[in-house]
């Protein structure tokens, strides 16, 4: 079973490898999409899936992420290749203040008070005008610099970049769940009581998993904002944030890779109901209300059954 | 003055949906997100009663509730009703159903905003009858609200079951039709706000977002178990965010709830009332 999964791996990187060589503009420009998503649903399954709180605002930090690092590159002219680890830890810290006191409280609470942080942050970037140009959105964000002689204007550049640290930060978030911080984040979402009678510091472990996946969201949403170089705040509102839960929920929360091949398959979904824009998240919240009936562990749990009845 | 009187009638919408949150979320243990939609799909209910039907206004207030109360029903009979106990998959169901009803309502009736007809025309002191009649009518069900919880079997069946859910069980109470009670009740209340809203503003499909966050945040401030406590807290933050609106800036007004939500919690993370 090991070897199994680690060549199914192998042969997908290899496939995302060769994408740009093989398809057309539009797919490539998809999967760049699928792939900044599944950063999203990866980061958020190491708070939900991994540590337990329940989340509704991973969006938020897309977009701080994403007006960060264009807002420091246009007003200052920071290079990207420096903008967007300042970005990373910037919503690293941002997530700390706010998840320390917010972390406080438990269950629905925690969840009600994320849903409302998310309006909160979009509403600051509508409002917030002189800074993001509220509803008329950022434009003209560079794209990366180029390096090694590498022009990131082009596609196929942007494409190999979002797969580059997309791979890396999935290879993070897996080492990092596979270590002792990791096992203690799984002791907390098991029984949180239990495990703070043990010894394991659970608001400390609860923040940093907070601020490292809001981190991660934001990277994402650094690279979101040198790929599309147009940014506006609808595009990290609440709806966007339940598509987040969504596609990691229909992989399978707890898994990493559940959610990653969550957020591909609902990318692709999501481009075959293009035609009809309006009845886009109709399906997707009929597809999470279909998922919490009949499999609640997912893709990964339909999964995990038939190698169990085989 | 005009801003506290503003700020109660706005006040008075957040507390009624609050109302019905707070006696589903003491029962069942879900913040019922549903509710907002509840809220959007009654008022263009009420919408289509006066325009299209050309009923009067207390007709379509009717309509509205009936319509809210059998959404909340369905929801609560089909869906909820299976994880109860469970109240993270009922928390994620409850979002999925806002999220599904705010895009059904923009798939059938559009994003484009409907202005409903005024009812009553004149005004006292400076507030439209329209807008007084909000208050009245928030009055109105908040004595009904409390005098069926606390005086009719029904009522004391549904307090004895947010006490402690198995002991009333044990005595004979049928915590399915508890269930159901709260629901229905919950679903008039919200459409019923929906309805009374409407008039004041226009009519859209994300009309329901922020009276449903405002009243969540009414709901975690307020504590369980106190119907004054909900009037109280709903009317406060509605006159708080109408006299910040006022003197401090109006592009935040929405924001204000989530800062006096966060800095509550942060120093008593039980809530105003303590009784988490």
């Amino acid at each position: 079973m090991f070897g199994a999964s680690r060549v199914a791996i192998a042969v997908s990187i290899i496939i995302l490898i060769l994408i740009p060589q093989l398809a057309s503009n539009y797919v490539i420009y998809v999967v760049i999409l699928a792939m900044l998503y599944a950063i999203l649903t990866a980061s958020y399954d190491l708070l939900t899936g991994y540590t337990g709180p329940l989340s509704f605002c991973h969006a938020a930090f897309y977009g701080l992420g994403a007006y960060t690092s264009a807002i420091l590159t246009l007003r200052t002219g920071m290079s990207f290749w420096l903008a967007f680890p300042i970005t990373g830890v910037w919503v690293f810290l941002f997530a700390a203040a706010v998840g320390y006191p917010a972390l406080k409280i438990r269950g629905h609470y925690f969840a009600v008070t994320t849903f409302f942080f998310g309006h909160f942050v979009y509403l600051f970037l509508l409002n917030s005008r002189k800074l993001t140009n509220g509803p008329l959105g950022l434009r003209g964000i560079r794209p990366p610099d180029s390096i090694l002689g590498i022009d990131f204007s082009s596609l196929n550049a942007s494409y190999y970049l979002v797969l580059f640290f997309g791979v890396l930060i999935v290879v993070f978030l897996h080492l990092f769940v596979k270590s002792r911080i990791g096992r203690a984040l799984v002791s907390i979402r098991e029984n949180e009581d239990l495990a703070e009678s043990i010894g394991i510091n659970t608001s400390f472990y609860k923040v940093l998993a907070f601020s490292i996946s809001a981190g991660l969201a934001g990277m994402a949403g650094s690279l979101f904002a040198h790929f599309f170089r147009l940014l506006h705040p609808s595009t990290f509102a609440w709806m966007i944030s339940e598509m987040i839960v969504i596609m990691a929920l229909v992989g399978g929360l707890g898994t990493l890779i559940g959610p990653i091949i969550g957020a591909g398959l609902v990318t692709f979904f999501l481009e075959l109901v293009r035609p009809a824009p309006e009845l886009r998240f109709i399906l997707l919240s009929i597809m999470l209300i279909l998922v919490l009936l009949f499999e609640p562990k997912g893709l990964m749990g339909i999964f995990w059954r038939i190698r169990g009845e085989k | 003055m005009l801003q506290i009187g503003n700020g109660l009638i706005i006040g008075s919408i957040y507390a009624l949906v609050a109302l019905g949150i707070n006696v589903i979320w003491s029962i069942a243990d879900v913040p019922d997100f549903s509710q907002g939609s509840i809220f959007v799909v009654s008022a263009y209910i009420g919408y289509f009663t006066v325009t299209w039907v050309k009923l009067p206004f207390v007709l379509a207030l009717l309509a509205g509730m009936c319509v809210g109360s059998l959404m909340a029903f369905t929801f609560e009979r089909f869906l909820y009703r299976r994880w109860r106990g469970a109240g993270r998959v009922q928390l994620l169901c409850a979002i999925a159903l806002f999220f599904l009803w705010s895009n059904v309502v923009n798939a059938l009736w559009t994003a484009k905003a409907k202005i409903f007809p005024a009812y009553l025309k004149g005004s006292l002191l400076g507030f439209s009858y329209m807008r007084l009649v909000v208050v009245a009518v928030a009055v109105i069900l908040f004595v009904l609200v409390y005098i069926f919880i606390m005086k009719t079997k029904i009522g004391k069946a549904i307090r004895a079951a947010s006490q402690e859910s198995e002991a009333a069980q044990v005595l004979g109470i049928n915590i399915n039709t508890v269930n159901s009670v709260v629901f229905m009740l919950g679903g008039a209340l919200s459409g019923a706000a929906g309805v009374l809203v409407s008039p004041l503003y226009a009519i859209f499909p994300t009309m329901g977002d922020l009276p449903l966050l405002k009243a969540l945040v009414v709901v975690i401030l307020g504590g369980f178990g106190t119907v004054g406590g909900v009037l109280i807290c709903g009317l406060g933050l509605g006159v708080l965010e109408a006299l910040g609106a006022g003197y401090l800036s109006s592009a935040y007004q929405h924001g204000y709830a989530f800062i006096i939500l966060i800095v509550v919690l942060t120093f008593l993370p039980k809530g105003l009332f303590g009784k988490m």
